[in-house]
């Protein structure tokens, strides 16, 4: 297995009486890697101390195997960062923010990559605007796009999708993706759950400074709410129907409702296709079949008021 | 250890410039610069040419040069400086300046010197329409062959409170209160200067002299004056007593010129020591 792009280890931050860590995870090379947890858990101060703006009180933190500490221009090399308030020079347009990235990173051409990362990010038509005229999601775009320049290696996200409208965020969702899929690491912090659990391959859940999760986002559901769930959508649904999709091994409950079914399902189950078979050879009408609505959700929720019970 | 590389501090020198520009206290300070060096000259050719002995007449560019350089030119040195630092902390914009592959000694020697080009700007451009409304006001100028001498000295010696103003910034990484600190030490210096030349007067104690010597405002004030005063005609004096009073209690030049080396070198040092290990403070206001 290749060496983790992002790696902390036993990492702690002391800020007066207030203690972040011990936090122990890692990123691998491709993973988007999705940091969860309430404002003021710890999520920005770990990113801060991943890209060397703070400095760790104890353990260690790499990014691509260095120290952003004592190897700071190293370790940044080929990483993008958007930072969660993007405090952007407002008296800069985004051309003149992204030609001040590229000088800073040392980017040949320049010229040509800020437009393509303006074009990526879709404000390209306001380049030559002054940032201070722009609107929120448009400086929230202006900011992952000095992230995206250069076509990093790895992009520190903070808060990426805040204040963005639906378009924006669908738009940045497909960066992110096929970013990922050309072999690009992305660690980002959120609260917007769905988000996360669209996109990330991994996820992180830090709260009062405690990493209280580290996996898959299936894997916190099932361990957080013991269950996953799957969402059928059907008609003619009869009480056989649905007492043939109770027996399918791993259900453990059914609740109907308006136009469908929530089936609870063991987290080590998979049972769609099952469910599916049982509806079609039923003569029920399937329309959807999917996983339960806002799962990461509720089981970020029943996580956080357990205050770390099931910390792994 | 990574080097100092000139392109990454040329590119901070040059955004800082920018970005001090950006701000409209500069700019109003750039105005006030030019109202300065021009009303002056004006309101002498109206009501008070006659009071001024003909022979003075071209040697007048030199006391728009050197009157504002004991507090004006300081005041505006210290305005710049001490943002340089504090004010990317208090808008959040250091942490993305910073989260990029440069280093902390390439951020700060980059805003430095472009701060201190922007002073060295304001200080031309001050000496400049000293010698143009001089000359329009009061007639041709003489002895402008130490023109570029004076405002070299002038830059130079601004290094000592522009320094300090810098450090300060970076330690306390609140604008405002880097301003007022770095203004209370130029002017209880001034007014310490006072009481020691008062009491230097009365008592003929060289030890208040030498205290008045080697004080911060003493040494960043008299080189510029000194240089001017060795190579003007004797006759010039007088601009000289009008503007700074007597040259009593002032370092010689070299020494002067050590001292705000010394000054410049101490501060700069502490600001990096403490640059290098502090975290990078998040947004503040």
């Amino acid at each position: 297995m290749s060496s983790p792009v992002i790696e902390f280890s036993g990492t702690v931050k002391h800020y007066g009486e207030k203690t972040i860590g011990p936090i122990q995870f890692s990123v691998g090379k491709g993973e988007i890697f999705g940091f969860l947890g309430p404002n003021g858990s710890g999520k920005t101060t770990c990113i801060r101390m991943l890209l060397g703006l703070a400095r760790p009180s104890g353990g260690s933190v790499r990014l691509k195997g260095e120290d952003p500490i004592s190897r700071h221009v190293q370790a940044l090399t080929g990483v993008g960062y958007s930072p969660e308030l993007p405090n952007i020079q407002t008296f800069l347009t985004p051309r003149d923010v992204l030609a001040l990235a590229a000088a800073e990173s040392g980017l040949k051409e320049a010229r040509d990559e800020t437009d393509r990362v303006l074009e990526e990010v879709g404000i390209i038509e306001y380049c030559d605007t002054k940032v201070s005229k722009l609107s929120k999601g448009m400086v929230q775009r202006l900011s992952v796009a000095q992230a995206m320049l250069g076509r990093p290696e790895v992009m520190i996200l903070d808060e990426p999708m805040i204040g963005l409208d639906p378009a924006g965020t669908a738009h940045l969702r497909e960066a992110f993706r096929s970013y990922a899929k050309e072999g690009g690491t992305i660690l980002m912090s959120s609260h917007m759950m769905s988000e996360v659990e669209d996109i990330c391959s991994g996820i992180g859940l830090i709260h009062n400074g405690r990493l209280l999760f580290n996996g898959t986002a299936k894997e916190m559901i099932s361990q957080v709410l013991g269950a996953t769930e799957v969402r059928v959508e059907a008609e003619n649904l009869s009480a056989e129907v649905i007492e043939s999709v109770r027996r399918i091994e791993g259900v453990v409950g059914v609740t109907q409702t308006l136009g469908g079914l929530d089936v609870k399902v063991d987290g080590g189950y998979e049972v769609r296709p099952d469910i599916a078979r049982v509806l079609v050879s039923s003569g029920a009408e399937l329309l959807k079949l999917g996983e339960g609505e806002r799962m990461l959700e509720k089981a970020y929720v029943v996580a956080l008021r357990g205050g770390g019970d099931k910390a792994d | 250890m990574v080097a100092i590389r000139p392109t990454r501090v040329s590119a901070f020198a040059v955004y800082e410039v920018r970005r001090a520009l950006a701000k409209k206290k500069v700019l109003a300070v750039v105005a006030f610069t030019i109202l300065i060096d021009t009303v002056p000259y004006y309101i002498l050719s109206t009501s008070g040419a006659s009071l001024i002995p003909a022979e003075l007449y071209p040697y007048l560019w030199v006391a728009g040069v050197i009157a504002p350089f004991a507090l004006f030119i300081q005041f505006i040195a210290i305005l710049i400086a001490a943002g340089a630092m504090s004010e990317e902390y208090e808008a959040g914009t250091a942490e993305i300046l910073l989260a990029k592959p440069v280093s902390r000694a390439e951020f700060m020697v980059g805003k430095f010197l472009g701060g201190y080009l922007l002073v060295a700007l304001v200080i031309a451009m001050n000496a400049a329409l000293s010698v143009i409304a001089a000359d329009l006001v009061f007639g041709p100028q003489a002895g402008l062959w130490t023109f570029p001498g004076v405002v070299l000295l002038e830059v130079y010696s601004t290094a000592l409170f522009f320094t300090v103003a810098f450090m300060v910034g970076e330690l306390v990484r609140r604008s405002s209160l880097a301003y007022i600190l770095s203004s209370a030490l130029v002017v209880s210096s001034q007014i310490i200067g006072t009481y020691l030349s008062i009491a230097f007067e009365l008592t003929g104690s060289r030890f208040y002299e030498m205290m008045h010597t080697y004080l911060p405002t003493t040494v960043a004030s008299s080189l510029p004056a000194q240089y001017e005063q060795a190579l003007l005609p004797s006759s010039s004096g007088r601009v000289f007593q009008l503007i700074l009073g007597p040259m009593g209690g002032a370092p010689s030049e070299v020494s002067a010129a050590i001292i705000v080396a010394a000054y410049a070198v101490a501060a700069v040092a502490i600001s990096l020591a403490y640059f290098s290990r502090a975290d990078v403070s998040k947004r503040i206001s």
